[in-house]
């Protein structure tokens, strides 16, 4: 908690608390504003590159899922494609060499018959041979001449009697040309040991049916046998009868996507091994799958270079990286505009708090000063009446006695002392003035008329100075409830002050106006010689004043300050010098506002 | 010419203004009495019977409202002077809205202060 309050403190600081005189640096707000940012900022970005960053990952985790669903989707049509096509010429030759039909077909004839029967069907059947159960060959009707072979050594004579069928890889063997073939041995009927056929198929059959079932999706399609000999031509990887490089390679744990036996599918058939590896081959990304056909000696490879997605996956990234960047280009732009928003707007409510606290400040210390002259006006009261009391009575005795010495002296001296207490009574009197209590006479004004009727007092004293008094009043200003002697107070001490300010020579315009239902207002405003903002400062303290020393107490405007202020109202003064002077005095309509 | 036959009586906490304006209405040949505390001014009363009394509005012990209403609910026809030293005419009308002849403000102008004598006895003797 601590700690999040003092980074807190630190990006936003407080502007009033910075500074104990309370003016507001600059520098500041302008830091204020970078740690709003920077907040702002990381709240908005933070999100945003999270759910961005998610996003990309489990898009790209669900583009290879559905890559890897596709691949091995392939793969399976590919390998059930293939595992049929063997399984049909398996059944054919199955069919062909039924138990009962060895001496039929030991008939060159009827073998020639037969093989035409079966080319007809599949033009890849290159020949066709029966072997006896000594493994020696007792007929033969193909292209070649392998007439009186004996196989009895040979491996897959002996696999096709011990396993019934074989399928052998592509060789060229004695024919020189890529073959297969498809060996089934059967029962002799009549005596002991097993009887074999054996068919040649020639390996562009099964490369043809290859070529034809690659689909667009792989790249390279071909088949391996169980030492990565290449079977059929590949496009691209390896040669027909060398081993497959590619499937040769290392292969590590992080190339290894899957290694997993297919499940038994629809078909029923066992499942098969299958490994799908991703790796760099020749600066190519590529993913290679080889999957086990079942019931031959080969395994199916399938080649993809690039992924199937590869294209999406860009196109996906663009967009993000593209949605990314406006949306930070956006919010770097809101979030520095409403930072330097809030700022202004902070700044702009210092400023105006900054302003009533003064004028706060000003009216409190007025306050204050009237207290406190109003105590010292009451305490210096009372021994002033004393003196008075005094000097009274030595007059009396002074008067009532017969002539003496310097009684003239005495008597003057007596009136001076006298003179002087009342002109200090006056003063304490209009010092209680200032700050008395007393309560409010209320009563219907009209304001134009009392201005008029104030005006009235000072017009000889105007003329004879050669200023003249104008009025703007507002006809339609509604009324108001007031005191009226203050007001009449008021309006004269300003308008006293403005003759005594112009001198001779000027104009003084008084004028009023409606501010709003509740406030009126009254302005007097002379072209007299206006106050430097030092004496503009201090212009309602008492004791203030301008004036030469004995023709003003400096009690005129800090009387009229403490009267508005008592009528609910409110007076400004504003001075330029070599301008004028203007005093604005607002006004409640009703009493008590 | 002073022709005052009333009996003052001054009730002022400041002695030294209380004194001086006794001696001073005795020098015009008036009968006048001080008093330095509400309390003495309200014993004063009894045993001098005055038809007009100055009184300061402000003391330390009871107010000078105070003391006016015990000098009414004494007798009705005493005549009040109140002194106030507030320069508020506020508490000079109050004072007078409770029975109060005038009032006047401290400092005293002397001549103004017979003059309200003046009258208060006059006003006394109609009664």
């Amino acid at each position: 908690m601590k700690h999040y309050q003092y980074w807190l403190d630190k990006l936003l600081p407080s502007p009033l608390t910075e500074s104990n005189t309370g003016v507001v640096k600059k520098r500041d707000y302008k830091y204020f504003s970078r740690g709003l940012a920077l907040i702002l900022l990381v709240l908005v970005l933070a999100p945003l590159t999270l759910i961005s960053v998610v996003s990309h990952h489990q898009y790209k985790h669900l583009l290879q899922e559905e890559e890897m669903t596709q691949l091995i989707l392939n793969l399976e049509t590919g390998k059930n494609t293939i595992e049929e096509f063997v399984s049909e010429l398996q059944s054919i030759v199955k069919f062909v060499a039924r138990d009962d039909r060895y001496q039929e077909v030991l008939n060159p004839e009827e073998l020639e018959a037969l093989f035409i029967r079966l080319q007809k069907e599949y033009p890849g059947f290159a020949d066709i041979e029966i072997i006896d159960a000594e493994g020696s060959q007792k007929a033969y009707f193909g292209p070649y001449q392998l007439e009186d072979q004996n196989y009895t050594d040979q491996i897959w004579y002996k696999e096709v009697l011990l396993r019934g069928v074989y399928i052998s890889n592509i060789f060229s063997g004695f024919r020189h040309v890529p073959h297969f073939v498809i060996a089934v041995s059967r029962k002799h009927p009549d005596k002991p040991g097993h009887w074999v056929l054996r068919v040649t198929i020639e390996g562009s059959t099964l490369q043809n049916f290859i070529n034809t079932i690659s689909s667009s999706y792989a790249d390279d399609m071909f088949l391996v046998d169980s030492e990565c000999i290449v079977q059929t031509q590949p496009q691209k990887y390896g040669k027909i009868g060398e081993k497959c490089i590619l499937l040769l390679m290392e292969d590590t744990a992080e190339h290894c996507i899957s290694n997993s036996k297919l499940e038994k599918n629809t078909t029923g058939k066992e499942s098969a091994d299958l490994m799908i590896v991703k790796r760099t081959f020749q600066g190519q990304e590529i993913t290679h799958a080889v999957v086990d056909l079942i019931g031959t000696p080969w395994k199916l490879v399938l080649i993809k270079e690039q992924y199937l997605y590869a294209n999406t996956w860009l196109q996906f990234k663009i967009k993000l990286a593209t949605i990314f960047l406006t949306c930070v280009i956006i919010a770097v732009l809101i979030i520095f505009e409403i930072s330097s928003a809030i700022t202004k707007h902070l700044r702009e409510s210092d400023k105006k708090r900054q302003q009533l606290y003064s004028e706060a400040e000003h009216s409190n210390k007025l306050a204050s000063i009237g207290r406190l002259a109003a105590g010292v006006a009451h305490e210096i009261n009372n021994p002033l009446s004393i003196i008075n009391q005094k000097t009274g009575l030595v007059q009396d005795i002074v008067e009532m006695s017969d002539d003496f010495e310097h009684k003239t002296l005495m008597v003057d001296a007596h009136e001076s002392i006298q003179n002087s207490v009342n002109r200090c009574k006056k003063i304490t009197h209009r010092l209680l003035g200032f700050a008395r209590q007393t309560d409010v006479q209320v009563e219907e004004i009209d304001i134009n008329a009392t201005v008029k009727e104030v005006v009235e007092f000072l017009e000889k004293e105007a003329l004879y100075n050669q200023i003249e008094i104008a009025f703007d009043l507002d006809q339609s200003v509604s009324k108001i409830v007031s005191d009226r002697g203050p007001l009449q107070q008021v309006f004269l001490n300003i308008t006293n002050n403005a003759i005594d300010a112009i001198g001779s020579h000027g104009k003084i315009t008084l004028s009023s106006r409606q501010v709003d239902q509740k406030h009126i207002q009254i302005k007097i405003q002379d072209n007299g010689p206006g106050m430097p903002a030092k004496v503009l400062k201090r212009i309602f303290e008492p004791f203030f004043t301008t004036k030469e020393t004995g023709k003003g107490t400096g009690l005129g405007l800090s009387i009229t300050y403490g009267l508005v202020k008592k009528l609910g109202g409110d007076i400004k003064v504003t001075s330029e010098v070599g301008e004028g002077t203007l005093f604005q005095i607002t006004l409640p309509t009703q009493h008590g506002e | 010419m002073i022709t005052i036959k009333s009996k003052i009586l001054i009730i002022d906490d400041e002695v030294e203004f209380a004194s001086t304006l006794c001696q001073r209405l005795k020098l015009r040949g008036m009968t006048a009495f001080d008093a330095h505390s509400g309390t003495e001014g309200l014993v004063s009363l009894k045993e001098i019977h005055p038809g007009i009394v100055i009184l300061d509005l402000k003391m330390p012990d009871m107010s000078g409202l105070t003391v006016l209403k015990k000098i009414k609910e004494y007798d009705e026809r005493i005549e009040v002077i109140m002194l106030t030293g507030h320069g508020s005419s506020g508490s000079g009308t109050e004072a007078k809205g409770k029975g109060a002849f005038a009032y006047a403000m401290k400092p005293l102008d002397i001549k103004e202060l017979i003059d309200t004598i003046q009258s208060a006895d006059n006003q006394r003797r109609k009664v």
